[in-house]
């Protein structure tokens, strides 16, 4: 439990809890596990890894500057469609085509964000939405290019039937966005998001400029969508333009909000029961298409209602302070700063 | 030196005029009282020269450089901070991290070493009565009030407006501030202050500046600016006698804590 212990070093490096590495290492055995180790579980372990990613990147931009990126799902869909069209038509390597992914969703990111970004919150979640639907309009109409609703037939990124690769390539993702934001968290710059977030006003007269810290966060937060959407192509190996659907970015911001707005871990945490559960109920009730988003609305609802600090705001003030010194360092780890 | 002038400064909303044409200025080492009736316009002078709401017309001098329409953030790194009428902190931030936020920001990068360090001595300087890792949220008025303060003076302003700093202080609370000002005067810092309570207002300010209805009525040192008899009826009505206003019966009761 001492601070200079290499251990806790590396823990506090990769911002992680005991608690946040007991529950990665759950995340890391359970394909061996049964039930788990069906590949259609595993198929929705990973798509749940992925919408946790995803509502990391998304509560970045959501909870730190309280700018709601509504075509969230249509820029991780212009990552995706940037390398599944590189390898395509030029050979591309996906690896290397999920950075160029990233890059060109940075670059949509820093087009939206320095138009929008000088407006109110309210305008800028108007605007990154209709930018949504207009690149989801384009990805449909530019058929000689995306083959539109027929769907764009993608190279996987491993050469083998099993999803197990892909889950493990997943987590270590999830783990690198979290890492990075968690980190942008912790520097001057994450002082100033937070600055903004939570008082324009304040932050303002006291020398920050939010629209440079603003667009500089939202190009990160897209940057980590548009290499997210990558992984997707490659994995799914089908690309249509429904993936940038609203009803998507719907799906990560009900996931972000009910972990947890502002904490960045909340949505990872509660994304893998959450997303089980969906699927469960998505299975279960075939005959009801479009029921998952009703009980996402009615989820959002209640805890906005009652939690709006989401399960990360629960945990904090239930949890966070167990008497027991064990526990405790169990839960916080040894790092002063570790929300 | 003047430190700040205004030159027919004009803030309009729609067809409503809120300020009208003042000019007025501030000497270094002052400490200005900016009054006024309630819904007379000082706050929004106030925001239109620290960049907030700018000026519709007109123009604003800081240190003798045009400053009008510059942005809050770029008014604070030259020398402009200022506390609100209503304090509104980082909410979710502790004591500390809010002035360091200001520490870190509002000065030119490399000339706080020890942003911390310095934000203690700030929380010292206004004598911050709680522990520093207080989450701001949980502050009562005159503790954010201090915090405010803390805060602003955190981007060591050369100039700094302070927005009914007093309102709401019980009779002990205000003897605190007002040896808190004459300390950060002390320091070298101008001050523009708006206030209500005379009390204050008379034994801190040297010069005055009244304005009613969006335009200056009165500048000048304290004295004349209280005597003169547009200031006693812009706050009194006709009927009154030149005697200096009364404080406001509701702004010099205790504030309930």
């Amino acid at each position: 439990m001492d601070p200079k212990n290499p251990i806790n070093k590396l823990l506090d490096l990769l911002c992680f809890t005991p608690a946040g590495l007991l529950a990665l290492v759950v995340l890391l055995v359970l394909p061996v596990v049964p039930p788990f180790n069906q590949e259609y579980l595993i198929r929705w372990l990973i798509s749940a890894g992925l919408i946790a990613s995803l509502s990391i990147g998304f509560d970045f931009t959501a909870g730190l500057i309280n700018i709601v990126n509504f075509g969230y799902a249509a820029i991780m869909g212009l990552g995706g469609y940037t390398s599944a069209i590189l390898a395509d038509r030029l050979g591309l390597n996906p690896w290397f085509g999920m950075f160029m992914g990233a890059l060109t969703a940075a670059i949509l990111g820093l087009i939206i964000g320095a138009i929008t970004l000088r407006l109110r919150g309210i305008f800028a979640a108007c605007l990154a939405w209709f930018f949504g639907l207009a690149l989801m309009g384009l990805a449909t109409k530019m058929v000689w290019l995306t083959r539109g609703p027929l769907g764009m037939r993608v190279e996987r990124l491993f050469d083998t039937a099993s999803n197990v690769p892909y889950y493990y390539l997943i987590l270590a993702m999830m783990v690198t966005v979290y890492v990075i934001c968690k980190w942008v968290k912790r520097s001057r710059m994450g002082m100033a998001f937070n600055a903004i977030g939570q008082n324009m006003e304040a932050a303002r007269t006291s020398g920050i400029n939010p629209v440079f810290y603003r667009v500089s966060n939202f190009v990160l937060s897209c940057a980590l969508a548009g290499w997210l959407g990558g992984f997707y192509a490659h994995f799914y190996g089908i690309l249509t333009p429904d993936m940038m659907h609203t009803s998507k970015t719907v799906e990560i911001l009900a996931v972000a909000y009910i972990g947890g707005r502002g904490s960045l871990w909340g949505g990872a945490a509660i994304a893998f029961p959450f997303i089980l559960t969906m699927e469960l109920v998505r299975s279960s009730l075939s005959n009801l298409p479009g029921l998952h988003l009703v009980i996402y609305g009615i989820l959002l609802i209640v805890v906005m209602i009652y939690y709006p600090g989401g399960f990360a705001a629960f945990f904090d003030t239930h949890l966070r302070k167990p008497k027991n010194k064990v526990v405790n360092y169990f839960i916080n780890g040894t790092a002063m700063e570790n929300r | 030196m003047k430190v700040l002038e205004t030159q027919a400064v004009t803030k309009q909303f729609g067809g409503l005029t809120a300020v009208n044409a003042v000019s007025m200025h501030i000497n270094e080492g002052d400490i200005v009282g900016l009054i006024g009736p309630n819904g007379a316009g000082k706050t929004t002078l106030v925001n239109a020269i620290a960049g907030l709401n700018p000026p519709t017309s007109g123009e604003v001098l800081m240190f003798g450089e045009r400053t009008t329409g510059k942005t809050p953030e770029r008014m604070c790194r030259r020398g402009l901070s200022r506390t609100f009428q209503i304090p509104i902190p980082f909410p979710k931030m502790t004591v500390l991290e809010n002035v360091m936020t200001a520490a870190v920001f509002g000065n030119k990068p490399g000339v706080i070493k020890d942003p911390m360090a310095h934000s203690r001595q700030m929380l010292e300087f206004v004598e911050f009565p709680i522990a520093e890792d207080t989450i701001s949220e949980q502050l009562n008025t005159v503790q954010l009030k201090r915090l405010d303060l803390a805060r602003a003076l955190a981007s060591r302003p050369k100039l700094l407006f302070l927005d009914e700093l007093a309102s709401g202080l019980s009779e002990g609370e205000l003897k605190d501030i007002m040896s808190l000002i004459r300390k950060i005067q002390g320091q070298g810092i101008t001050i523009l202050m708006i206030e209500h309570i005379m009390q204050l207002i008379m034994s801190l300010c040297n010069r005055l500046v009244c304005i009613q209805f969006g335009t200056k009525i009165a500048e000048g040192s304290t004295e004349e600016v209280a005597n003169d008899p547009k200031v006693t009826k812009a706050y009194l009505g006709d009927s009154a006698d030149s005697c200096p206003p009364e404080p406001a019966p509701a702004e010099s009761r205790p504030s309930e804590e």
